[in-house]
């Protein structure tokens, strides 16, 4: 139906039920970011004060830092192993509830204990790695003394690898909730129907619960790719400082009240996003997904 | 307190919902006072459409909608006095029924004393004291339907207007809460408008049925009137039970004329003398399946019977004291005999069997 | 779905008993296989917080890594009366002051924005979008432009102002996309309903929508606290001289000294859970109330 032809009653009612939200967005979402826009062409003074102008010379001193190019391709390769990750594990997870718990009220209670961690606070999750990969932690202590190993491991913590796992720990939720919500719409009946055709599971996955799930599995992309891209200090705390991404950079820059490079390097950062985003939402209409 | 009426007149009704094509098309009715009126068509003939904009869910695009004399369009549903019967009853799935059946005191104000007294009143005339603290989920489907009608009918409507409310329940269900609605109609003395696609359902309850096909009405009448004297093909053919022959006309003799086509040797129709009717007009011609008799060939034709068209046994269905036996006397159109039961296992015929399908002259009639 | 089929059907090798069969008893390998795959997941899930539940009670000779050191409220004790740079108890007071107003907040803006995206409006994809882009937006800029807006503006920022516009931020969205789907399956029959029987809009919102969607309504709260609870990047810029409780968590894991820390740990996360129990808990004795009816 065309916005036309919709009866100017409606429309005033729709925007009176969605004005709060708008009252509260355009504020702390629209504002905040437009004065980044503003301010990463601006130049300061090096102590936090901002002088309005217009100059470029902040998107020239990040696009030609050689920096610049490091801390993107350890962030997205960051999100790319964190993204092969979590979709794995997310998919077999939100298979396993959908098609092979056959007590409903069973399936939403295993849901629901995957999502209890999410409830709770993101810093002590990441502290509570130390007693478990640390030099003297209990995996290297359980190595140790079946003698698979004769040093502790220190690649576990305080590494690449850590922040890897960190990630997955945190965001593989983020896979299952969607991809759940997506299979658990799939028609029981044209599972049905493709049994009666002699299909094995194997096809059945394959034809059936993977197309239909492409939903699920693209909103849970952009959940996880916008969280790790836009991370910083799981980056920071589980590399020990040894790797840095994107947001940490510019935390960085915050920190020593470099405000314009560092807006320059947020704008940058938002308009990735934004790309891949929109190629993402590009493959399935999340709108009507969402709100079917 | 004045006595309301609920009688109703649709004046030159139009709606249009993308402003191209008339869902309902310059609809004209009246419906008495008191009346169980059933409005039957196909799907998207409108009947929905006319029940909504009496009901004041919707707003007619032209025309009037008259009840008791005073034009109603624009107000609405509680301030015109009519209530609706949802199809699928639409029951508030978090309120017992007895809270279902206050609700619309409850939002006038009323004291929660008196107006759960009043439900129960209410819950005394549909006969569902014992379910009253039950949820929606609990009940029955006719269990519904009856809390349903007594959610609508305590606001003391002067029309209720019903939207399929049968379709929701099966076969057997659906014929005993038939008689159920025909009984709140009466007891309420109120106007009813029921919405249904089976014809079966109309002809059983209505004192008006209103035929209707893409938005125009095609015929209204008393059940009987409808049934057996369709004013057209269409009427016919949707309601059940004619067979429709067309011809072209031959000859005319005074009250009857000869049509040719259907059957070579020509069917006498005796016909009105206001109709006009013309040597060379092409013309319908209905005849009740009950009113065929089928004869082997050889046998005598039954008194008064002057055509008899040979055909084949195509099917025969059993449908307990008659069976339905089709023939395909008129090419690509269906015609059926309805043979009495005994009759037909007096001499049971088979499917490919040759009959001649006859009936008495006087029992064809030419559709408008 | 008919070329589907038509796609299987040429796909497929004959391998019939290797089918799912639904009435059959058995469970086929892949069924273990799976299993595991999800005992281990939620293992892994658990774990880790679990280390640091246990190592928690320690007493005082305690460390940071296993094995444990005897057992003790020693640190619960050491957590909330040692005098340290830092105020656990302020900070955890002010993060449920502000959960508790983000959850009120959210859950009515949330509502109302659910029930106008039911029919569709001019500029409703802007709104969608606005809605969307500031859930996906890094928290840190946002929490920067914040800061820096406020700044501007002259106005100071503090935990109850800009923090909480910058919380509302991240949780709206959440609840919001909540209530679509929530709203999904709410029957607008029952809405017609309402009005045929004479209900204002007010009257058929208050007396029929709001408690058919009670449990949907509550798992926005439960989504709208929990978030707040929480919340950090966005809070970090915005919450001015008074920290919440993650920030103040936030600057004791830059010195990681004792387990005291884990304690913290342990008491913010029964918190989070004793809410989760609650909400859970209302919801399931919301629908028991409904009896019967189909879980939403």
């Amino acid at each position: 139906m065309q916005s036309s032809q919709i009866a100017p009653r409606a429309n005033l009612a729709g925007w009176l039920y969605v004005s709060p939200l708008v009252l509260v967005l355009v504020p702390f979402f629209v504002a905040p970011i437009l004065v980044v826009l503003a301010a990463s062409f601006f130049a300061t003074d090096g102590f936090g004060g901002l002088t309005p102008g217009f100059t470029l010379s902040n998107y020239i001193e990040v696009l030609h830092s050689a920096l610049t190019l490091k801390l993107y391709i350890a962030t997205v390769k960051f999100t790319v192993l964190t993204w092969i990750f979590t979709l794995i594990i997310g998919f077999f997870v939100a298979y396993f509830l959908v098609f092979h718990v056959r007590n409903q009220l069973l399936a939403i209670g295993l849901f629901l204990l995957c999502t209890v961690p999410f409830w709770t606070s993101n810093i002590i999750r990441m502290i509570s790695w130390i007693p478990l990969l640390g030099k003297e932690g209990l995996i290297n202590q359980a190595l140790l003394a079946t003698g698979a190993i004769h040093q502790p491991l220190e690649v576990l913590l305080f590494s690449d690898l850590a922040v890897v796992i960190a990630y997955v720990h945190q965001l593989t939720i983020f896979m299952i909730v969607p991809i759940f919500n997506s299979m658990a719409r799939i028609d029981k009946k044209l599972i049905e129907a493709a049994v009666d055709a002699g299909a094995s599971r194997f096809d059945i996955m394959r034809l059936i619960v993977v197309p239909m799930s492409k939903s699920g599995i693209a909103l849970g992309t952009i959940f996880v790719v916008s969280i790790v891209m836009g991370d910083f200090f799981v980056v920071k705390v589980m590399s020990g400082g040894g790797s840095a991404s994107v947001v940490s950079a510019f935390y960085e820059d915050v920190g020593v009240l470099q405000y314009p490079t560092a807006a320059a390097s947020a704008v940058l950062l938002t308009l990735v996003l934004i790309a891949i985003v929109s190629l993402i939402l590009r493959t399935v209409d999340i709108r009507q997904e969402i709100a079917r | 307190m004045a006595i309301e009426r609920g009688d109703i007149e649709l004046a030159g009704l139009c709606k249009s919902f993308d402003g191209v094509t008339n869902v309902v098309d310059g609809v004209n009715l009246k419906i008495a006072d008191g009346a169980y009126c059933c409005f039957i068509g196909p799907s998207g003939c409108g009947k929905t459409t006319i029940l909504r904009m009496i009901a004041g869910h919707e707003d007619p695009t032209a025309g009037e909608i008259v009840i008791d004399g005073q034009n109603v369009v624009g107000l609405a549903p509680a301030q015109r006095r009519t209530a609706m019967m949802f199809q699928a009853y639409a029951l508030f799935p978090h309120l017992t029924a007895r809270e279902n059946i206050a609700f619309a005191l409850r939002v006038r104000g009323m004291s929660k004393a008196d107006r759960l007294r009043a439900a129960d009143a209410m819950i005394e005339k549909v006969r569902l004291t014992s379910f009253a603290d039950r949820l929606p989920a609990q009940l029955s489907g006719g269990q519904q339907q009856r809390v349903a009608l007594a959610r609508a009918a305590i606001t003391e409507p002067r029309v209720l207007l019903l939207d399929e409310p049968l379709s929701a329940l099966d076969e057997q269900l659906r014929v005993q809460m038939r008689q159920e609605l025909r009984r709140m109609q009466q007891q309420l003395g109120i106007t009813f408008i029921h919405v249904t696609h089976t014809q079966l359902e109309a002809i059983a309850l209505a004192d008006l049925v209103v035929v209707m096909e893409q938005g125009r009405i095609k015929q209204a009448g008393p059940a009987r009137d409808v049934y057996a004297h369709p004013h057209d093909r269409y009427v016919a053919e949707f309601m059940g039970g004619q067979n429709v022959l067309s011809g072209r006309v031959e000859k005319v003799n005074g009250a009857s004329f000869v049509m040719t086509q259907a059957a070579p040797d020509g069917i006498e129709v005796p016909f009105q003398a206001r109709a006009k009717i013309c040597v060379g007009d092409t013309v319908d011609i209905a005849v009740r399946r009950d009113d065929v008799t089928l004869v082997r060939p050889g046998q005598t034709l039954p008194v008064g019977c002057s055509t008899s068209l040979p055909s084949r046994v195509l099917a025969i269905e059993y449908q307990g004291y008659f069976v339905k036996v089709m023939l395909d006397a008129v090419p690509d159109h269906e015609f059926v005999a309805y043979v009495p039961e005994k009759t037909f296992f007096a001499d049971p015929l088979n499917v490919g069997d040759v009959v001649l399908a006859t009936w008495a002259t006087d029992r064809a009639r030419p559709l408008a | 779905m008919s070329a589907m089929i038509a796609d299987m059907q040429r796909a497929v090798v004959p391998a019939t008993n290797k089918a799912i069969a639904p009435s059959r008893g058995g469970r086929p390998w892949t069924f273990y296989a799976l299993s595991s795959l999800f005992a281990l997941y939620v293992l892994a899930l658990y774990g880790p917080m679990i280390c640091i539940y246990i190592l928690s009670f320690q007493d005082i000779r305690g460390g940071l890594v296993f094995p444990m050191k005897g057992h003790s409220l020693h640190w619960f004790v050491d957590l909330f009366t040692q005098v340290r740079t830092g105020d656990v108890k302020g900070s955890f007071d002010r993060s449920i002051k502000l959960a508790v107003i983000v959850t009120i907040i959210t859950v009515v803006i949330s509502f109302l924005a659910g029930l106008g995206f039911r029919r569709r409006f001019t500029g409703d994809a802007v709104v969608f979008y606005m809605m969307i882009g500031s859930l996906v937006a890094p928290g840190l800029v946002l929490g920067l432009g914040t800061g820096l807006l406020f700044q501007a503006l002259g106005l100071n920022a503090s935990w109850y102002t800009s923090a909480l516009g910058a919380q509302l931020s991240w949780t709206l969205p959440f609840g919001v996309l909540v209530m679509f789907a929530v709203m999904s399956r709410y029957n607008r029959a029952w809405d017609e309903a309402a009005y045929d029987l004479g209900a204002s809009r007010w009257q058929t919102i208050w007396l029929v929508i709001v408690p058919v969607l009670a449990p949907g309504i509550v798992a926005v709260a439960l989504f709208g606290f929990t978030l707040s609870y929480d919340e950090f990047a966005r809070s970090l810029q915005t919450a001015g001289s008074l920290n919440t409780l993650p920030l103040e968590i936030w600057s004791m894991t830059l010195n990681v000294t004792s387990p005291s820390l884990y304690a913290l740990g342990t008491v913010t996360t029964i918190i989070s859970f004793i809410v989760i129990g609650v909400s859970l808990g209302t919801i399931v004795l919301i629908q028991k109330k409904r009896g019967g009816q189909a879980k939403g």
